[in-house]
């Protein structure tokens, strides 16, 4: 890999970019296709203007070339979002999101944002999610022990961010946990 | 051959998406398909570099791969079109502002190509080639000229010309061949005539085939061979000539014509609009179209700006984007000063030409008439003298309105025109039109070529220590040293001058040969062309080009106001003549659009303090012809530049300096080149320039 050293230790957020694009989304096509295969699968045939389900990718590539408008999901709203912000300043715990939420959300907004309604406030409601979830998880590696430990709710971007981390802290602990047991048994 | 006329018209005619269907086709169903199958040539001026873009943009949509070449004037393409005659895989050439005006079906130009070439010209120089509209034949068809309906009124000529075209000489002794011609040629007229119903009863074809409508009667009727009599050979020669000699002007500009191509597509956007709007701010403040063409195009657009764009919230946030995803479009009033909203008021009225000329800017007085007027409206000298955008909120507000109240006392009517502004989110400040058309000529004159100083910002009255300015370098770019120069930083004059160290000229290496200074030369002007073209799209680029711009306006103040001051203004017997041959920055002027803008300056600078001439005989109307010539001391030649201006601010006149130099030409031999594709800027050697001016006085009227 041609990363330098430093960066080789976890996956970089384009790659994860990458990897949330296969995911399906809805669209409604202004083109029609029809049934093509590709490497991940045959998706089609579009025909406007009943929706479809294509890969994220695809949806970029068309959307860039004026050929579909892309249907914002569920989640990607003011409604959801602040209840979701309410949840998470209000709970200890991590609110329940959509794995791949900060990549897609990137995305869609970068290419699509005409298709998003109030896109200022949802940005601003997904940079208050991430303070808060980071925040968290700030104040959760403090309390690394050697034992069990489990986290609900992290998003992949998140855990990618803490992974270089806590592997190695876990490793110090395992190797500091086994000297303590050898030297209590010696 | 085929020309397009605008969509709507009628419907069987082919129209602009069909010529696109076929290049679509062309591209995907040719097996040579390649990078140098569709091949786009730009002239450089800021419409064509629009049009480009848009074309690119929807090319780029349909996955069809093309190529960008810029050339500059005909010798260039003469040169191009050798080299692409040797390519197998093109099938497409698409000619942006260029073109319009030559004999393309000939064998000189694109005669000698493959049938299967096609060629598009759009161009927005009037009046078009006549063989290049109407010629026939496979060669002909090849030559597709992409109009706005000019073509449609050309009906007379288009008889005149087929006439000369197809009917032999009078005195030919060949009766067959002549009445089978004379048949074929009937045949075409009755197509015509069916086609054309109701049209005018010309003299002319009445002279000719009788007004009859059938052709089967008339090919029994007729025993006596016709022959095109002498006067009517004449009367279509006239006809021609009055089409081509009139002069030159402008019709609708190529980045409108692809425009409307997208539109027909329905692939219109923001970002086209966008271009097509500057495409037509530069030919109105070109002087290329009048204010009343400009008004009729500017409210198409501004509907279309209803229908792309979101509305716009009314009151204070009109001049700023809503949110951060704002890249919408607004229509604005938009002043006569240059590039106001970027530097200090009082410079932008001093730079502004409308206004140098009617207070007399040149003068102490009339510099002290511009802060009287300043003054009455409520700004007190060091409001103006602030950087607009540190000015005081409801100053800028009042503006426009204390403009429209005051000004007329000094005679200055008709400040604003409407116009429009794009946002850029919370990325940049909006840009308004006319800057940024200001912004890309600039970069397209002087990018590269020229060392030029821009003033840093806050180092008027002694804000720096060394000298005000610093050299201005393309945005992004580390300066490159492709060009060897003499760089001479101990010597920068401090204040802000700019230092024109010739960069060209390679003293360094010695060069000798012309081969070397040539391609040099070359290097610098594709170079701004491609700088132009990436600052269209890149508004970083375009905010840093437009401190170059005020740059190149405070020469062309200094340049114009010495030249008025001096009184170095000589009045011939029906133009008058500037012929610059120092001053400190001749080698800034000894570019063709820099000189223009001069000139142009000029124009608008004296309107009212110089009568009008009469100068053209077909037409009684006064107009203002104005020649300026500048020395380019590294090449040992004069550019020359010819403006016809009209008396009224707003109005334009046809340039017919383009076949005054002609003529001028031929009568003196006089070794000329010329360097664009406009006719009226000619390249002229040192020493043949005072004969040259002396026949051009001496010339049909001139």
């Amino acid at each position: 890999m041609s990363l330098p050293y430093s960066l080789r230790t976890s996956i970089t957020p384009p790659e994860l970019e990458l990897i949330a694009t296969q995911q399906l989304i809805e669209i409604i096509p202004l083109i029609a296709i029809e049934k093509t295969a590709f490497i991940s699968g045959a998706f089609g045939p579009l025909q406007p203007p009943r929706k479809a389900k294509i890969p994220l990718w695809m949806a970029i590539n068309l959307k860039l070339r004026k050929k579909c408008h892309i249907v914002a999901p569920e989640w990607l709203s003011v409604e959801f979002l602040q209840s979701r912000l309410d949840e998470e300043i209000n709970e200890p715990g991590f609110s329940k999101l959509p794995f791949r939420y900060a990549e897609i959300s990137k995305v869609l907004l970068d290419v699509a944002s005409d298709d998003i309604q109030n896109t200022d406030k949802i940005r601003s409601l997904l940079k208050d999610l991430r303070e808060a979830r980071q925040a968290k998880s700030r104040e959760g590696l403090d309390q690394i022990n050697r034992g069990e430990l489990s986290v609900s709710n992290l998003c992949s971007m998140e855990i990618n961010e803490i992974r270089p981390f806590f592997v190695h802290a876990m490793g110090i602990l395992t190797h500091l946990h086994r000297e303590a047991s050898t030297e209590d048994q010696l | 051959m085929v020309y397009l006329p605008p969509p709507g018209t009628s419907r069987d005619r082919p129209s602009y998406s069909d010529a696109y269907a076929k290049i679509l086709k062309a591209h995907r169903e040719s097996p040579l398909t390649s990078a140098s199958s569709v091949i786009m040539l730009v002239a450089p001026d800021v419409d064509a570099l629009c049009a480009a873009r848009m074309m690119a943009g929807l090319f780029r949509q349909d996955d069809v791969i093309y190529r960008i070449m810029p050339i500059s004037g005909i010798a260039e393409l003469e040169r191009v079109r050798d080299e692409l005659m040797t390519y197998n895989e093109l099938h497409t050439l698409i000619l942006f502002n260029m073109g319009g005006i030559l004999d393309l079906p000939s064998a000189e130009w694109f005669g000698e190509f493959r049938t299967e070439v096609s060629v598009h010209i759009i161009d927005s120089a009037r009046p078009q080639n006549l063989s290049s509209l109407f010629g026939g034949g496979e060669n002909g068809e090849r030559i597709i000229v992409w109009d706005d309906g000019g073509a449609e009124r050309l009906l007379e000529e288009r008889k005149a010309w087929e006439a000369l075209m197809y009917e032999p000489e009078p005195d030919s002794d060949d009766e067959e061949s002549n009445y089978d011609s004379e048949d074929e040629y009937d045949e075409d007229l009755d197509e015509e005539e069916e086609f054309e119903e109701g049209s005018s009863e010309g003299r002319k074809r009445r002279s000719l085939g009788d007004g009859n409508r059938r052709g089967k009667r008339r090919r029994t009727m007729e025993d006596r061979p016709h022959r095109m009599s002498r006067e009517e050979r004449d009367a279509h020669m006239a006809r021609l000539e009055k089409h081509y000699m009139t002069g030159t002007w402008h019709g609708q500009s190529a980045s409108g014509t692809i425009y409307i191509l997208a539109t027909l597509l329905e692939r219109s956007d923001i970002n086209l609009l966008w271009f097509a709007i500057l495409g037509l701010t530069f030919q109105y403040t070109t002087s290329r179209i009048s204010r009343d063409k400009y008004d009729d195009y500017q409210s198409i657009y501004s509907d279309e700006v209803l229908r792309l764009s979101p509305p716009p919230p009314v009151g204070e946030q009109s001049i700023t984007s809503i949110n951060p995803d704002d890249h919408g479009i607004r229509t604005t009033d938009e002043l006569r000063f240059m590039l106001y909203r970027h530097w200090t008021l009082y410079d932008a009225m001093f730079h502004s030409s409308y206004i140098a000329g009617k207070l007399g800017i040149w003068k102490e007085r009339g510099r002290r008439k511009l802060t009287g007027l300043l003054a009455k409206m409520g700004f007190s000298i060091p409001q103006t003298q602030q950087p607009y955008p540190h000015m005081d909120m409801d100053l800028k507000r009042s503006l426009v309105q204390k403009l429209d109240d005051i000004a007329p006392e000094y005679g200055l009517i008709e400040l604003s025109y409407p116009s429009f502004t794009k946002f850029y989110g919370y990325r940049s400040q909006p840009l308004s039109a006319a800057d940024a058309v200001e912004g890309v000529s600039a970069l397209l004159d002087l990018a590269g070529g020229v060392k030029m100083e821009v003033e840093v910002e806050g180092s008027r009255n002694g804000g720096e220590w060394f000298g005000g300015g610093k050299l201005w370098e393309v945005h992004g770019l580390v300066a490159k040293t492709k060009w060897t120069i003499e760089e001479d930083r101990e010597n920068i004059r401090p204040g802000g001058q700019p230092t024109t160290v010739a960069t060209n000229v390679e003293k360094a290496e010695g060069g000798e040969d012309d081969d070397h200074t040539v391609k040099k030369e070359a290097a610098w002007w594709i170079h701004n062309f491609w700088v132009a073209f990436d600052a269209l799209a890149d508004i970083e680029a375009l905010r840093h080009s437009l401190n170059l711009s005020m740059t190149l306006h405070r020469a062309i103040i200094r340049q114009g106001t010495s030249i008025i001051d001096k009184q170095d203004i000589r009045t011939m017997r029906n133009h008058r003549v500037v012929v610059l041959t120092q001053g400190p920055d001749l080698a800034l002027f000894s570019h063709p659009g820099v000189l223009s803008r001069l000139a142009l300056w000029l124009v608008d600078a004296l309107r009212d303090k110089l009568p009008g001439k009469v100068v053209s005989t077909r037409t009684k109307r006064k107009s203002l012809p104005f020649v300026v010539a500048c020395l380019n001391e590294s090449s040992s030649s004069y550019i020359v530049v010819g403006v016809m201006a009209a008396t009224d601010f707003g109005d334009v006149r046809k340039n017919e300096f383009g076949l005054a130099f002609l003529d001028a030409k031929e009568r003196c031999n006089a070794r000329t080149r010329h360097s664009s594709f406009d006719t009226s800027i000619l390249e002229i050697n040192q020493a043949d320039l005072p004969v040259f001016l002396e026949t051009l006085c001496e010339g049909s009227g001139y």
